[in-house]
C-alpha cells in the first residue's frame, strides 16, 4: 500500500482510491494482514498469512525473492504508514535476504507468515523489519524497509485500528490467477537480463503509480534471466535469488518500463547482479537501482516462472 | 560521551588508519583508493568489509556533503557486496550519483581491486539534515588530483601496527557478540559511534558467529545496514543471530545484527551473509 515514490506533496496527481476490499496486486498476493494486538499502540505490530497459490510458486513450492520482497513492501508499507498518521509514506528502499537452509529442498515451501515490526519511527522516515517464515516457524528471509514520511495527495487511506483482513471477493479476471510474470505483464526484452512491462491498471498503485512490488518482480526476473543467459520469460531452473535490495529513486507512471541488469561478478556458486529499471516513456527516467545475488541451487529441476 | 567536534579527526581515529585517498573531479564526483595489507585482509585475500565500508563511507561523505551544502548529510543505510578477488594491493571505488532529491541522496559505488578486478559494489542512502551549529565552518575540497583524504601525522601514529578490527577496540565476548568502548578514535562529529565503525562491528559479529557456526575460515561478504539511531552512550553491543541454521555441509550463513547502546537502545540493524573460504 505504499506510494513508492519520493516525497512531492506538492504536485497535481489524482487523488487515491481505496476499496473496501482487496484490489490490484495486494488482491493478487491475497495476503490477510491483521495486527497482532489490540491496536491502541502508536506502533503495529502486523502479520500477514501468505497462502503461497500454485500460479506464484515454483515447481518446489517456493514464493520467488521478486513476489516475497512485493509482500514485504505491501506489509512494512501499512505498518510504516500506519506509524506516521495522519500523514502517509512512501518506501525509499527495501531489502531482503533469504536463509541459506530455505533455498532448494522442502524448507521454505508452501504456506508462509510474515511478521513486521517498527524499528524506528523518525520525522521523516520510518525503518521496518520483517520476517518471513514457514507455518511451522522456520526461517525462511528477514529484511528491513526505509519509507519516508510524506503528506500524500488526497490524504492517507483510511485505517481501521486494530488492522484487520479485508473482505476477499472473487475476482473473474483470469490474470488474478497466473503466473507472475503474466499477471504484471512482463515481456521480454532484447535479449538475456532485459525485461520489460506496461504500466496497466491492476499494476498501479491507489496513487496510480507503479507498484514497487512490480519493481521486485521486474528486477528478480531481469537478474535470473541474466545470470541464466536466456531470454526473461524463460524458466530459469536452478537460480533463486537469495538476496536483493532496491532503492525506489523515482516513480513510475508512463512506460514501458525496462529493467536491464548486468552481471558483476561470480562468488562460488553466486552471481552479483546489477539491475538499472527505467521509464522509457519519460525520457528513460531512473527508477530503481537493484543489487541481488543469484543462487544456482542443488536442485535444478526447480523452475521459477 | 565524546563531545561533538569539528575537528579534523584526532590522532589513531579510525578514519586515519587506512591511509585512504580521493581524486574528486570538476562535477563533484569521487574516486577513492585504500592499500589492502595484511591488517585489513581476510583470509581469502582480498580487504575486509569493515575497511571496504570505512571507504565506502568517508567517500559518501565527501560526495555527499556538498551537494547538501548549506545543510548536513548522514549516512541512513549502507549496503556492500563484496567479490572475491584473492590477493591485491588495492582497492578503488567509484561513486556515482543515483538521486539528489530535496531530502536524500542515493549513491552506487563501483569497487575495483587494483584497478581492474572486480571486487564487488556497494549502495549507501543519505539523509539531508539542517547543518548542526558545531559545524557551521566546515567547508569541503574543491576538485583536485588523487590525494590523502586526512593528512597523515609524521610520527607515523596513523600507521596500522595490528589488525584493523583491534586497533579499533572491538572485542569478542561470545560467538556473534561483540563489544566496542565509545572512545574519540572510533566516533563520528556529533560524538556517536561512526557509521563505518557501526559496519566494522556487524562484520565482526558476524564474522564470529560465521567461525562458530562455519568455521575458520568465514568472513562477511554482504551487509545491509539500516541507521536507527546516534550510537551513544558506550559501551556498545553487538549480537548477531542466524536466520535459520546453516545446511549441512553449507558454506554460507545468513544473520540478523543489533547493536545497541549502553542503555539498550537499538541504534542499528543489519542482515549479513557470512561464507568460507
Amino acid at each position: 500500500m505504499s506510494a513508492t515514490e519520493p516525497a512531492d506533496p506538492t504536485d497535481d496527481r489524482p487523488k487515491p482510491s481505496f476499496g473496501a476490499t482487496y484490489s490490484g496486486v495486494a488482491a493478487y498476493l491475497g495476503m490477510a494482514v491483521s495486527e497482532t494486538t489490540d491496536g491502541t499502540e502508536p506502533l503495529a505490530v502486523l502479520r500477514g498469512p501468505f497462502a503461497a497459490p500454485d500460479h506464484i510458486t515454483d515447481d518446489e513450492g517456493r514464493t520467488p525473492t521478486g513476489v516475497l520482497a512485493a509482500l514485504v513492501d505491501s506489509i512494512g508499507g501499512l505498518a510504516s504508514g500506519i506509524a506516521c498518521m495522519p500523514d502517509w509514506i512512501v518506501t525509499t528502499n527495501l531489502t531482503l535476504r533469504r536463509a541459506p537452509g530455505a533455498l532448494s529442498g522442502p524448507t521454505g515451501t508452501g504456506d508462509l507468515v510474515l511478521d513486521t515490526e517498527v524499528l524506528r519511527r523518525g520525522r521523516s522516515a520510518v525503518v521496518t523489519r520483517t520476517a518471513v517464515s514457514t507455518t511451522d516457524g522456520s526461517p525462511v528471509a528477514t529484511g528491513w524497509m526505509t519509507a519516508a514520511v510524506l503528506t500524500p495527495t488526497g490524504g492517507p487511506p483510511a485505517i481501521t485500528r486494530p488492522v484487520r483482513p479485508l473482505p476477499q471477493s472473487p475476482i473473474d479476471d483470469p490474470s488474478f490467477a497466473s503466473t507472475p510474470g503474466e499477471f504484471f505483464g512482463l515481456r521480454e526484452g532484447h535479449g538475456p537480463g532485459e525485461v520489460a512491462l506496461d504500466i496497466i491498471v491492476r499494476i498501479r498503485n491507489p496513487w496510480g503509480i507503479l507498484h514497487g512490488g512490480a519493481m521486485t518482480v521486474l528486477a528478480d526476473t531481469a537478474a535470473r534471466s541474466a545470470v541464466a543467459g536466456t531470454p526473461a520469460l524463460e524458466p530459469t531452473p536452478g537460480l533463486v535469488t537469495s538476496d536483493l535490495i532496491t532503492h525506489y529513486l523515482s516513480p513510475g507512471r508512463v512506460g514501458p518500463v525496462v529493467a536491464s541488469a548486468e552481471v558483476l561478478g561470480r562468488r562460488g556458486r553466486e552471481h552479483l547482479v546489477r539491475v538499472i529499471v527505467r521509464d522509457h516513456g519519460a525520457d528513460d527516467r531512473l527508477l530503481v537501482e537493484s543489487v541481488l545475488t543469484v543462487r544456482r541451487t542443488d536442485r535444478p529441476r526447480a523452475t521459477v516462472r | 560521551v565524546p563531545e561533538p567536534s569539528a575537528a579534523t579527526p584526532p590522532t589513531s581515529h579510525a578514519m586515519r588508519l587506512l591511509a585512504l585517498e580521493i581524486e574528486r573531479t570538476i562535477d563533484g564526483d569521487v574516486r577513492g583508493w585504500m592499500p589492502v595489507t595484511d591488517f585489513t585482509r581476510v583470509p581469502s585475500g582480498g580487504p575486509g568489509l569493515a575497511a571496504v565500508a570505512m571507504l565506502v563511507d568517508a567517500l559518501g561523505g565527501a560526495r555527499a556533503l556538498p551537494a547538501a551544502d548549506p545543510d548536513w548529510a548522514i549516512t541512513a543505510d549502507l549496503s556492500i557486496h563484496l567479490l572475491p578477488t584473492g590477493p591485491i594491493d588495492e582497492l578503488r571505488a567509484d561513486a556515482h550519483v543515483r538521486r539528489r532529491g530535496r531530502r536524500t541522496l542515493v549513491l552506487d559505488f563501483d569497487l575495483f581491486g587494483d584497478d581492474e578486478i572486480p571486487a564487488g559494489t556497494a549502495t549507501g542512502s543519505f539523509t539531508v539534515v539542517a547543518r548542526p551549529p558545531h559545524l557551521a565552518d566546515v567547508t569541503f575540497d574543491a576538485s583536485g588530483p588523487r590525494h590523502a583524504m586526512i593528512e597523515r601525522t609524521s610520527d607515523g601514529s596513523d600507521e596500522l601496527g595490528r589488525h584493523y578490527l583491534e586497533e579499533l577496540g572491538i572485542e569478542e565476548r561470545e560467538p556473534g557478540v561483540i563489544a566496542i568502548e565509545l572512545r574519540p578514535e572510533v566516533s563520528n562529529n556529533l560524538g556517536a559511534l561512526h557509521g563505518a565503525v557501526h559496519t566494522a562491528v556487524m562484520d565482526a559479529a558476524s564474522a564470529s558467529l560465521g567461525r562458530h557456526l562455519l568455521g575458520p575460515g568465514a568472513e562477511t561478504t554482504e551487509v545491509h545496514l539500516a541507521f536507527l539511531e546516534l550510537a551513544r552512550p558506550g559501551p556498545l553491543r553487538a549480537e548477531a543471530v542466524a536466520v535459520g541454521p546453516p545446511p549441512p555441509q553449507g558454506d554460507r550463513l545468513t544473520a540478523e545484527v543489533r547493536l545497541v547502546d549502553a542503555d539498550g537502545r537499538l541504534c542499528s540493524y543489519a542482515t549479513t551473509a557470512v561464507v568460507t573460504t
